[in-house]
């Protein structure tokens, strides 16, 4: 019986045994296989357990290699698995709550309150709403470029020759040499190595931010930053720490003390960076930029200054506070500024070395994937250089404007002025007990505030006065501010008309608080 | 057959031998003296060293005296053939594609890895041994490529329209750094996003554009909700309601921006994101500034879409099992870097099962789709207001910059509100707006009714949508002269649509006709046929640069972009082309024998499918676009 099996089993075998020996030979034939062959020997070692482990890994290799890359939850433990029916029936079942809660009574109130100017905006602008010519506190139009003769000039030459639009990204053909004029233009007016630039000032530094730091970075950064610094550090993913608000001793504690934390985690040397702002957006307070150099450069920081409100009305000519405070802008890594608002046109710009630019324009998100900004829009901000750098009265007017205005809002019972006395934005608060700016407690009725200001706001309008609240995002800012009114000081006004606006705003003032009382 | 290098040295050589012969005669020129059209205008003799292109700056054929062309040939080209016209349109009783794509050969997928891989392994080499041999040179560890750099960031001047204008540069140190020789070059532009041609240095729109100037200076001075509101935004943004088909819109002065600062503002911590994979950089940044849960389903398949959003409603938020406060889809229109267009009959189908959000950039597609221009909605004749938000760029199809978000008012009132830009960026510029509102008006055609003697149109932002639209005394779509500025006159050709008509039926027959065209030339080419958006599929790596620079040395020179990692998948190297209104039949068939050349050289013709010689696909063009399958 047995012999019987193994004699049918015979011709089997033995071409078992010659297929083996042909796939074999095969093997041997491919180049590399012997190398194969020694490896596999060697890892066997006469134990089938170490094979088995070998094998196990190289199944593991490419299940990992197969796996999508987007993770899923299928698999997790939460997965919950239904039925098709099921699903069905929870489809029907749920109701998404509407894209967009309607407005309450006060924003729309805050909305319909939103100035709308008719004609050019300018130092004059008439309001649509009731025809009337008021005086403008209100809009960014610090050197009084707003109506530029030869900025408009300027513009309509460039209109002419360049059309409206780039129509493409900087990397695709929409660099115009007209970019690159103001690039060179702004580095050479600040004294920097390069300069690149963006399409809105907005954009600029969230963008830059997220170019520089990336996830394992050190970001130390003031606690009441604008928004959009706020947005970059987020996009970034960088580690946060935060210090007091315009302290620089606060500034210096955490930088030690971050300095101690690395010690004791012995962790690597990291990219680290200090983001903080020139002149406050917030409240119009400035950095002592000397003593934040002193500091960058004694911790071994980068720097990151955001300059928007104050380039182009800071300093003798204008270049922002490396000029006031005569800091050279190669000590600053990376200075943003704002070319909508120092000059008078639209967009941004991030001043440094030309490896700190050049890097930018492959990593710097808003400058790579957005279409450059219109030509003519770029010679009128070149153009506004120009003014600034013959005509430095000009902000020798916008000084006396601002110290009349604030001598006037300094008397005036029931607010608080706030920020820096040279700041060219003017905010000022309600007087109440707490002085200090951040909010701490959750209960603190902003709404009330706000009405009270946009009370005033509306008398001041009513007698002339075109003023604005410091609009937030209420709830998604990081830090909650105290509701404030917002002045923006121009050059393009005479002393004497501050001097009456100003008036008409301290009346304006003491009017609803009357009122309210 | 001929090597790339060999190549290049002819086309320089022969392009010397035209310019020294150039100088003694200019051919054609003296007959068009004679007509009435502008071809190259006394404007635009800034550029007058380059008159070598003839075919660039003088029309092949010299226009008759009928023929009344009121644009720059370099700007818009002249073309009367009423048959290069096309409408672009979906057909219903043809199934839709949602996704074309075709393999190459497993050689080229081969060879593409093997350069990358090289790429890497040079890369990483250069690193590891510079970094220690030669500190000064990677002191700051750019990743910076050198090939690229010569390719990207070209530098132009003049206007981007149907040519433009290169500085010429060159490198002396391996395109470390890049030398200007103050020479320029004027080169055919199939790169710029001028769908429409409303790019333009004189006529058409600029003439509104210089009014405004005069009028409104350069800058509004602030943001929107801070004392930067003028009365030309309220107008601007009442028209785009009307352009696009919702009750309200908002224009923000950067698209970048109105895709990062506007998503936070509807949807948040509690809510689902659904995004295509393909979606745009400025997507992505608003979706993870918003504090949404995001998910991604295969770029334009529906199917992976219904599945996804049957787990995702079933399941609710993740561990805690609760249902999504939103779900919100996130699609574009026209896709950027494939030509793909969107599934929208079937979205929509989803969108009333599945009761998510939808939110469609229409970046790309609005004004160069559909059969009036109004977009992705247009092309498929779906109703606009079946969706919930759409955004659009103006930098496109009108020429201008920014852009905008239309939807119902409450939604849009809010996020006038609560969106970023609103309290924080600088209101858009007035002469941008000018640009928007006169390229906006042209297309829909200006119906010159009787200025109403006392107006409803309240002009705070709150009641800026014009009276409800009376549909049956309007022709469709068309704007009243009411709701323009006062000062904006068009000129009639503008004023009554017509031209902008004219306009959308040539991006049509251009687009369709370069895609189709290159099809039958053997290449592979992604997208969908009416898309404007016309990619060539190259995979290799290294020959981007070299395809760039022999369409660049071609005569006339051509530009052209090529896009690789991390705008496309890493194997998947592709030229981009962008055809325009403003090009002409000639133009594309220039194109076509540049590609039929280069392609050749470079072996880029992989496509399956008939092919044709490139005599009998400039011959046969008409018959080509109207065919049904291509």
């Amino acid at each position: 019986m047995d012999s019987s099996t193994s004699v049918a089993l015979e011709p089997v075998l033995s071409f078992l045994a010659f297929s083996l020996s042909k796939l074999e030979s095969g093997f041997y034939r491919i180049p590399g296989s012997a190398v194969v062959a020694r490896y596999v020997k060697s890892s066997h070692q006469n134990d089938p357990g170490r094979t088995i482990l070998e094998l196990i890994l190289v199944i593991f290799a490419i299940r990992t290699l197969l796996q999508s890359r987007t993770r899923t939850d299928r698999s997790g433990k939460h997965f919950i698995k239904f039925s098709e029916k099921e699903i069905d029936e929870l489809v029907d079942e749920w109701v998404p709550e509407p894209l967009a809660q309607p407005l309450t009574e006060w924003e729309q109130r805050d909305l319909s309150s939103v100035p709308v100017i008719s004609g050019p905006n300018g130092p004059k602008p008439k309001l649509l709403a009731t025809g009337k010519i008021v005086t403008n506190l209100a809009s960014f139009n610090f050197a009084g470029l707003a109506g530029n003769e030869k900025v408009k000039e300027r513009a309509l030459e460039t209109l002419q020759k360049y059309g409206l639009g780039s129509c493409g990204p900087p990397g695709f053909y929409g660099t115009i040499d007209v970019h690159l004029d103001l690039e060179h233009d702004i580095a050479e007016f600040l004294g920097t190595e390069a300069s690149i630039l963006y399409s809105q000032g907005f954009s600029t530094i969230s963008s830059v931010i997220p170019a520089f730091c990336k996830r394992g970075d050190i970001i130390v950064a003031d606690r009441s930053v604008n928004f959009a610094i706020q947005k970059g550090i987020l996009i970034s993913r960088s580690t946060v720490r935060w210090f007091d608000h315009n302290d620089l001793k606060s500034l210096e504690d955490t930088l030690i003390s971050v300095e101690k934390e690395r010690k004791k985690r012995k962790g690597p040397l990291t990219r680290r960076f200090i983001i903080t702002e020139g002149i406050f957006e917030r409240d119009g307070e400035m950095v002592d930029l000397p003593k934040l150099v002193e500091l960058k450069l004694k911790y071994k920081y980068r720097l990151i200054l955001d300059e928007s409100i104050s380039f182009g009305t800071m300093g003798r000519t204008g270049r922002g506070l490396t000029e006031l405070y005569n800091v050279p802008a190669e000590q600053i890594d990376m200075l943003v500024g704002s070319v909508a608002n120092g000059l008078c046109s639209a967009g941004g710009f991030c001043a440094g070395s030309s490896i700190v630019v050049d890097h930018q324009r492959i990593n710097g998100t808003s400058f790579v994937f957005s279409a450059s900004m219109p030509a003519l829009l770029a010679t009128s901000g070149s153009e506004a250089i120009i003014f600034l750098r013959n005509n430095p009265s000009v902000l020798l007017n916008l000084q006396d404007n601002i110290r009349a205005i604030r001598a006037v809002l300094e008397k005036t019972e029931g607010i608080t002025l706030l920020g820096h006395r040279a700041s060219p934005i003017i905010h000022f608060c309600l007087r109440t007990q707490q002085q200090s700016l951040a909010v701490t407690q959750l209960t603190y009725d902003y709404e009330a505030e706000e009405r009270i200001l946009q009370d005033i706001v509306d008398d001041s309008i009513a007698n002339g006065v075109l003023l604005t609240r410091a609009k937030h995002l209420r709830g998604q800012e990081m830090v909650e501010s105290r509701p404030t009114i917002r002045i923006a000081a121009t050059a393009a006004l005479s002393r004497k008309e501050v001097e009456k606006a100003a008036g008409v705003v301290k009346a304006s003032v003491t009017r609803i608080l009357s009122k309210r009382r | 057959m001929p090597t790339a290098v060999s190549y290049l040295s002819a086309v320089q050589q022969t392009n010397a031998r035209g310019r020294s012969r150039d100088n003694f005669s200019v051919p054609s020129t003296p007959a068009l003296s004679l007509s009435p059209s502008i071809t190259a205008s006394s404007e635009d003799n800034a550029f007058s060293e380059d008159d070598e292109n003839n075919c660039l700056v003088y029309p092949i054929t010299p226009p008759t005296s009928e023929q009344i062309f009121t644009t720059v040939h370099t700007e818009f080209g002249h073309c009367a053939n009423e048959a290069y016209r096309c409408v672009s349109k979906h057909d219903y009783t043809k199934p839709f594609e949602e996704r074309t794509i075709e393999e190459p050969p497993y050689y080229v997928f081969f060879a593409t890895h093997i350069s990358l891989f090289i790429l890497h392994l040079l890369g990483h080499m250069r690193d590891f041994f510079g970094k220690r041999f030669a500190k000064s040179y990677f002191a700051h560890l750019i990743p910076q490529n050198g090939c690229m750099t010569d390719c990207l960031c070209q530098p132009v001047t003049g206007v981007p329209g149907r040519t433009i204008v290169i500085l010429d540069r060159h490198s002396i140190d391996n395109n470390y750094t890049q030398t200007y020789t103050g020479g320029k070059t004027r080169a055919l532009n199939i790169s710029s996003y001028n769908y429409l041609g409303f790019s333009q240095g004189g006529g058409c729109c600029s003439d509104a554009v210089k009014e405004s100037i005069r009028r409104y200076g350069v800058s509004d001075c602030g943001t929107r909700l801070e004392g930067g509101s003028s009365e030309l935004h309220v107008s601007a943004e009442a028209l785009v309601a009307r352009f696009v088909g919702t009750e309200d819109a908002l224009i923000s002065s950067m698209g970048f921006a109105t895709n990062s600062t506007f998503i936070p503002a509807l949807v948040g911590k509690g809510s689902l994101i659904i995004s295509d994979e393909l979606n745009h950089a400025s997507i992505c940044i608003g979706v993870r500034q918003s504090g949404a849960y995001i998910r991604i389903f295969k770029h334009n398949d529906m199917s992976s879409l219904e599945s996804l959003l049957r787990e995702v409603i079933s399941q609710g938020q993740p561990k805690t099992h609760r249902a999504w406060k939103k779900v919100l889809v996130i699609v574009e229109g026209l896709y950027s870097m494939e030509g793909t267009v969107v599934n929208l009959p079937k979205i929509v189908e989803l969108k009333q099962i599945y009761k998510f959000h939808l939110y469609i950039d229409e970046a790309h597609s609005i004004g160069a789709l559909g059969p009036h221009g109004r977009g992705v909605t247009d092309y498929f004749n779906i109703p606009p207001s079946s969706i919930d938000v759409l955004m659009g760029t103006f930098t496109k199809s009108f020429g201008a910059a920014g852009g905008y978000i239309a939807g119902p008012k409450t939604l849009i009132d809010c996020l006038r509100l609560r969106g970023h830009s609103g309290p924080y960026a600088e209101a858009i510029a007035p002469p941008v707006l000018a640009q928007i509102v006169a390229s906006m008006a042209s297309i829909m055609g200006v119906v010159s009714a009787p200025r109403p003697t006392n107006s409803t149109f309240s002009l705070s932002p709150v009641g800026s949508i014009v009276t409800p639209r009376d549909k049956t005394k309007e022709p469709l779509g068309m704007v009243p002269a009411s709701s323009l500025p006062t000062w904006m006159n068009l000129p009639p050709a503008l004023a009554d649509g017509s031209e902008a008509r004219m306009r959308i039926r040539r991006l049509a027959f251009n687009s369709r006709y370069l895609h189709a065209g290159l099809k039958k030339l053997g290449f592979i080419i992604y997208g969908h046929s009416f898309s404007p958006i016309v990619p060539l599929l190259i995979f290799n790596p290294g020959k981007l640069p070299t395809f760039v620079r022999m369409m660049r040395s071609y005569s006339p020179p051509i530009v052209v972009v090529v896009v690789t990692y991390p705008a496309t998948p890493f194997e998947t190297a592709r030229a981009r082309f962008c055809p325009s209104a403003s090009h002409t039949k000639e133009d594309i068939d220039i194109v076509l024998r540049a590609c039929d050349e280069v392609g050749g050289i470079l072996d880029l013709k992989h496509g399956s499918g008939e092919r044709w010689g490139i005599n009998t696909v400039c011959e046969r063009a008409v018959e080509l676009v109207h065919s049904v399958n291509v």
